[in-house]
């Protein structure tokens, strides 16, 4: 186990107040607070070389999760063992040996080259200049940003900042790597570039804790996944195992040659009408067979075209969140 | 030490550059902060014109113990003291998350970000003007020169330990900005012959907070003149540095990152 989380809690302190010009006024003197349980009692492990997905919606837990284990925040309960270290006891130590990517907080200083801000990690970190040239060429070659780490920051698209946001976060050589969105807002080409980036890194045995709201970056890295929903865990398991936590249910894609009546039936859910003669369907097989509804539908219309997929993983999310 | 003060380096060598990014703009807010700090002096200097003072001081007497103070916060301002509105404002936007992740001394990652390029201005300000104060009055010979440099070493350290202070601050009272105004009317103590305070404010600038070190102790040494409650001030000094730094590390517990 590289990192292990024992009955985590995490509550702080938020204070809260009306809309009105009354209520603004009356905050300058009484304020209510709100005590906020952001994490309730959460346990789980990591092994070493893993790429773990951390889901869940806005305000769910998972930034906290992220910040108790990076050494930022202290728990209010529960233990945490990463690397050997207690995060917020050891800090100084058990950083040095992890990296993070924040994709809304960047590390680069904006009006200077990248490159100028890799030689501050070098200092902070210690780095013997013959590991940081190697280590940087090998990223710079592996990330294409031979260019780009010489322009200032502030020049930069952002699909090359996140590049060079990886080359900051690696230069050391950590061993488990925080990624908190590190694809928002980039496109598709640049994702791609990230994606396998990581993937490279993961198979060199760097371990990945990704946390996301991009369900793509899910399911081309994670191979397993957390789900933390209201400061708890609601599913960790294999990213198959998400995949198929709908059990049962399939969804059918179907054109027909005549105009598609609307389906009530038990089992069949209409997910939307694409047009008069075409619509994308919840199957519940559990409830109604495959075959009965195929030879339902010929009953009355002839069918076209039929497509026949498990449910996106949106889907499975959305109902876990549920 | 050596590799803090290669960190120290790096980050002065990328302040610089991240400065020199936007010269003019520079240049300009150097000059005005230059400017700026010889208003007190002048100020002084237009009390002593029109014939009125502060007794048992002569103009050139007063002038060094501002010059003094401007020297320390020279020196205290360009290098260390950006760390009250850089912290502040990392503090209030979540961005000191990336501080706490670098395996170093919180307090002194964080006194990398304050080198404040621009401050520069104050910095020159106040040795010009040192220089001119010191040529005014009699040499004081090696021995309390060095003494001086001590009791110099003391005052920068006060304006440290009051950067801290503020800066910390920022971990409770997010957002606390207008901390620089406290301090800027706490410190117009530190410019004036100690002498022309009542009892009580000379017993809060020496015993209690000790803003005497920042010009006055120093400036008197040079000039010959008496140094009561020297000893009690060095000690205050003591303790308001650990106090500072342990208010620090108290506050940063009070950090609660922002949410993301």
């Amino acid at each position: 186990m590289i990192i292990n989380v024992e009955n985590l809690c995490k509550t702080y302190v938020t204070y809260k107040r009306g809309h009105t010009f009354w209520e603004t006024v009356k905050s300058i003197f009484v304020r209510k607070k709100i005590l906020v349980k952001a994490l309730k009692n959460i346990s789980f492990s990591i092994e070493k070389g893993e790429l773990l997905g951390l889901l869940g919606p806005n305000g769910a837990g998972k930034s906290t999760t992220i910040k108790i284990l990076t050494g930022i925040l202290f728990p209010t309960a529960g233990k945490v063992e990463s690397y050997g270290y207690v995060p917020w006891k050891q800090r100084k130590k058990y950083v040095a040996h992890i990296g993070a990517v924040f994709g809304q907080k960047s590390q680069l200083v904006w009006d200077i080259p990248p490159l100028d801000s890799f030689y501050m990690n070098k200092a902070i970190y210690d780095i013997k200049t013959a590991d940081y040239k190697k280590r940087l060429n090998k990223m710079v070659t592996m990330l294409e940003a031979h260019e780009i780490i010489k322009k200032p920051t502030r020049q930069l698209s952002l699909g090359e900042r996140m590049r060079c946001e990886f080359i900051m976060a690696m230069l050391h050589n950590p061993k488990i790597v925080f990624l908190d969105e590190p694809t928002i807002g980039l496109d598709v080409i640049a994702k791609e570039q990230i994606r396998i980036f990581i993937k490279e890194m993961n198979a060199e045995g760097v371990t990945f804790i990704l946390t996301t709201h991009d369900m793509d970056d899910v399911e081309h890295l994670a191979r397993r996944v957390i789900v933390i929903n209201h400061g708890q865990i609601v599913f960790d398991g294999q990213m198959n195992a998400l995949k198929n936590y709908l059990g049962t249910k399939k969804v059918v894609r179907l054109a027909t040659h005549e105009k598609l009546p609307v389906l009530k039936k038990r089992g069949v859910e209409n997910i939307r009408m694409l047009s008069e003669y075409e619509a994308e369907l919840e199957l519940d097989l559990a409830k109604i067979e495959l075959n009965r509804f195929i030879k339902t539908i010929n009953e009355k219309n002839t069918i076209r075209d039929i497509s026949i997929h498990e449910p996106p993983i949106e889907t499975v999310i959305k109902k876990l969140y549920e | 030490m050596k590799s803090q003060v290669k960190i120290y380096l790096t980050a002065f060598k990328n302040a610089l550059a991240t400065r020199m990014a936007y010269r003019i703009d520079l240049f300009v807010s150097a000059f005005i902060m230059l400017v700026f700090e010889l208003i007190i002096p002048l100020v002084t200097y237009l009390i002593y014109s029109s014939g009125a003072g502060f007794p048992g001081w002569k103009f050139h007497e007063v002038f060094l113990i501002q010059a003094v103070f401007l020297l320390s916060k020279g020196i205290t301002f360009p290098f260390f003291a950006g760390i009250v509105w850089n912290t502040i404002t990392q503090i209030r936007e979540g961005t000191y998350d990336l501080l706490l992740i670098k395996p170093r001394n919180i307090l002194f990652m964080t006194l990398l970000t304050g080198i404040d390029i621009e401050d520069l201005g104050k910095l020159l300000g106040g040795i010009a003007v040192f220089i001119f104060a010191v040529s005014q009055v009699p040499d004081p010979g090696a021995l309390n020169w060095v003494a001086f440099i001590l009791l110099f070493v003391c005052s920068v350290i006060v304006f440290m330990s009051f950067a801290f202070i503020m800066a910390a601050s920022g971990f409770k009272w997010v957002g606390n900005f207008r901390v620089y105004e406290i301090f800027e009317a706490l410190t117009s103590f530190a410019m004036y012959p100690m002498s022309i305070f009542s009892k009580g404010v000379q017993i809060l600038i020496t015993a209690c907070i000790p803003l005497a070190l920042m010009g006055f102790f120093p400036a008197s040494l040079i000039l010959g003149k008496p140094l009561d409650w020297l000893l009690i001030s060095l000690v205050s000094c003591v303790f308001f540095l650990v106090f500072s730094i342990f208010f620090w590390y108290r506050m940063l517990r009070s950090y609660t990152s922002a949410g993301g």
